[in-house]
């Protein structure tokens, strides 16, 4: 909620001095290394300046040296909580490029290992955002149920974070004998699982009283800072890539995007940040049982050459992960390497709202902000 | 009035929280004592296709240094010459630098005997870099070369099943496409 600034030394009142103070770059609750650069007033911020670029990579740069297929593991490090999708955008990326058709198998594959990434990420985004605020108890169960998706995803590609598993034309390795079964199991346990901890938290008057109403985003202010993904779905804005222009699969199956109605608050504050991921987790395990139900037989991979060359030109693609809305920019010269590779992710457009945001908030509700936009370092600066 | 609602909406929140903590009290715990209080060994409970350290069979390696150019960081270094008297492939080096390892297995989907494999190890802490870099050839050594006809040297033979059913289960995707 937002504090009225009384102006120092007006109205009789004490003068008081602004102070800059530095949070993070080593902060536990800036989720990596990110560094904002508060002036505040008392408690009060006036503005805070994010400062980015301690986790620059250049994994653009990497793409040009390693080629087609080697860029595929760096791609797990742009955003290593949801790195299906990202996998996912670069292969996207190379298929269109070299004219490739993925087998009707394999883009299920994919689904699948996306979803169950998608809801792995929120669930990690959930589960820190409570112990941001102050609620251990909803991390411990969220993490408990993000390690064993992570089970599932080991058995599907041999790692747990990451997952290296999708390939130009398709994904590496079928799923193991049986998996099904046991996603279906883990599925039923785990909806009841995410129902549980939607009431240890949704209705919780010190959770409600903490987010509902703080740094409201309007929808227009939403779409001007492009923000992407569950963070502009909150302020009212029906876009999801997956209905608007589907990709891949996602025309099979039958899903909701929940939006944002300020039901506890107002339109689009923190509270609906929050109860729309944990909706979309919801969605995404309905989305993983339809896929089980309707995947076909066949190859899962297409006949991809060992020194793969596009045709030359660019592509432009565009998928939902985790964070919202990742393009993916690539273009080649016909060659072994690609020419330029650029990422827009939706943590980095979540991080140019701050400034915007933060005049006249708390600080302690900064944490609060950065938490509920489910900002990850990597993917802010790649 | 809306204080003492206020209130009473605080406590009824937080027993509700408390409910779902307590139940916790009778569910099956889900945490294990790792290392020294596990009944069986991590390792052993890993699936199949845990990418974990690279080991190399140089009995089965034929030196055609596919891993070595799938490898994005070039972490695999190999030298491998023909030996002019016998026309053989001798490999003189086939060192794998742990410690840039990023564990992607892209060395071993290419291979084309399966020597190049993940282990289901995954404890590789040492004291120094130097140490993490595992050298397997000690002496040059012939490298294998696939028979047309006749029998393999029966000391190979499990190795190289192991190879084939590694490349079976985990590797080369590209041979399985339509």
């Amino acid at each position: 909620m937002s504090v009225e600034i009384e102006l120092a030394g007006e109205g009789g009142g004490l003068a008081t001095e602004e102070m800059v103070l530095n949070m993070g770059p080593q902060h536990p609750s800036t989720h990596g290394v990110l560094r904002f650069i508060v002036t505040a007033d008392g408690e009060v911020m006036r503005r805070a300046v994010p400062d980015i670029g301690y986790l620059h990579r250049s994994i653009e740069k990497i793409a040009e040296k390693v080629g087609w297929h080697g860029f595929m593991p760096y791609t797990d490090r742009v955003d290593y909580v949801a790195a299906m999708t990202a996998n996912q955008g670069w292969a996207m990326c190379a298929e269109r490029l070299g004219g490739i058709e993925v087998p009707k198998r394999g883009e299920y594959c994919r689904v699948i290992a996306a979803e169950l990434g998608r809801a792995c990420s929120h669930l990690l985004g959930f589960g820190a955002m409570g112990m941001d605020i102050g609620a251990i108890t909803p991390f411990t169960h969220a993490l408990r149920e993000r390690e064993m998706i992570n089970d599932l995803l080991e058995e599907l590609c041999g790692a747990r974070l990451t997952f290296n598993y999708l390939r130009i034309g398709g994904v590496a390795w079928d799923l193991p004998p049986g998996y099904e079964e046991k996603v279906l199991r883990f599925l039923d346990r785990f909806e009841l699982a995410v129902d549980e901890m939607g009431e240890l938290l949704s209705d919780n008057r010190i959770w409600v009283e903490r987010l509902a109403g703080v740094a409201p985003v309007p929808p227009a202010m939403a779409m001007a800072y492009g923000l992407a993904g569950p963070n502009l779905r909150a302020s009212g804005v029906n876009y999801d890539c997956r209905k608007a222009h589907p990709y891949s699969v996602y025309n099979d199956f039958e899903f909701d995007v929940p939006v944002g109605t300020g039901e506890k608050g107002e339109l689009g504050d923190c509270y609906d940040r929050y109860i729309c991921r944990l909706r979309e987790i919801r969605q995404s395990s309905r989305i993983v049982r339809q896929a089980i139900e309707k995947i076909p037989d066949g190859p899962v991979i297409a006949k991809v050459p060992r020194n793969f060359k596009p045709r030359a030109g660019d592509c432009h693609v565009v998928l939902e992960s985790a964070r919202g809305e990742m393009d993916w920019y690539c273009a080649s010269d016909g060659t072994e390497y690609p020419y330029r590779v650029h990422i827009k992710t939706g943590s980095f457009t979540a991080m140019s709202i701050m400034e915007a945001l933060s005049p006249g908030l708390m600080i302690a509700d900064l944490v609060a902000v950065i938490a509920s936009f489910d900002i990850v370092a990597p993917e802010v600066d790649r | 009035m809306s204080y003492i609602g206020n209130i009473t909406d605080t406590f009824s929140s937080i027993f509700e929280g408390m409910s779902i903590t307590f139940s916790q009290f009778f569910r099956p715990a889900y945490t294990v004592q790792y290392p020294d209080r596990m009944p069986v060994r991590v390792q052993d409970t890993l699936p199949y296709r845990y990418r974990g350290i690279l080991e190399v069979d140089l009995e089965i390696c034929t030196g055609c240094l596919a891993c070595e150019r799938a490898c994005p960081i070039n972490c695999i270094v190999i030298d491998a010459e023909k030996n002019k008297e016998t026309k053989a492939l001798v490999l003189k080096r086939f060192d794998i630098d742990m410690a840039k390892c990023m564990y992607c297995g892209l060395c071993s989907e290419p291979c084309p005997t399966g020597s190049i494999h993940h282990t289901r190890e995954f404890e590789g802490s040492d004291y120094s870099l130097e140490s993490l870099v595992r050298r397997f050839v000690k002496v040059p050594v012939d490298a294998y070369k696939p028979k047309k006809t006749g029998e393999n040297d029966p000391a190979i033979v499990p190795i190289l099943e192991r190879g084939m059913r590694y490349i079976e289960e985990f590797a080369q995707p590209e041979k399985k496409a339509s």
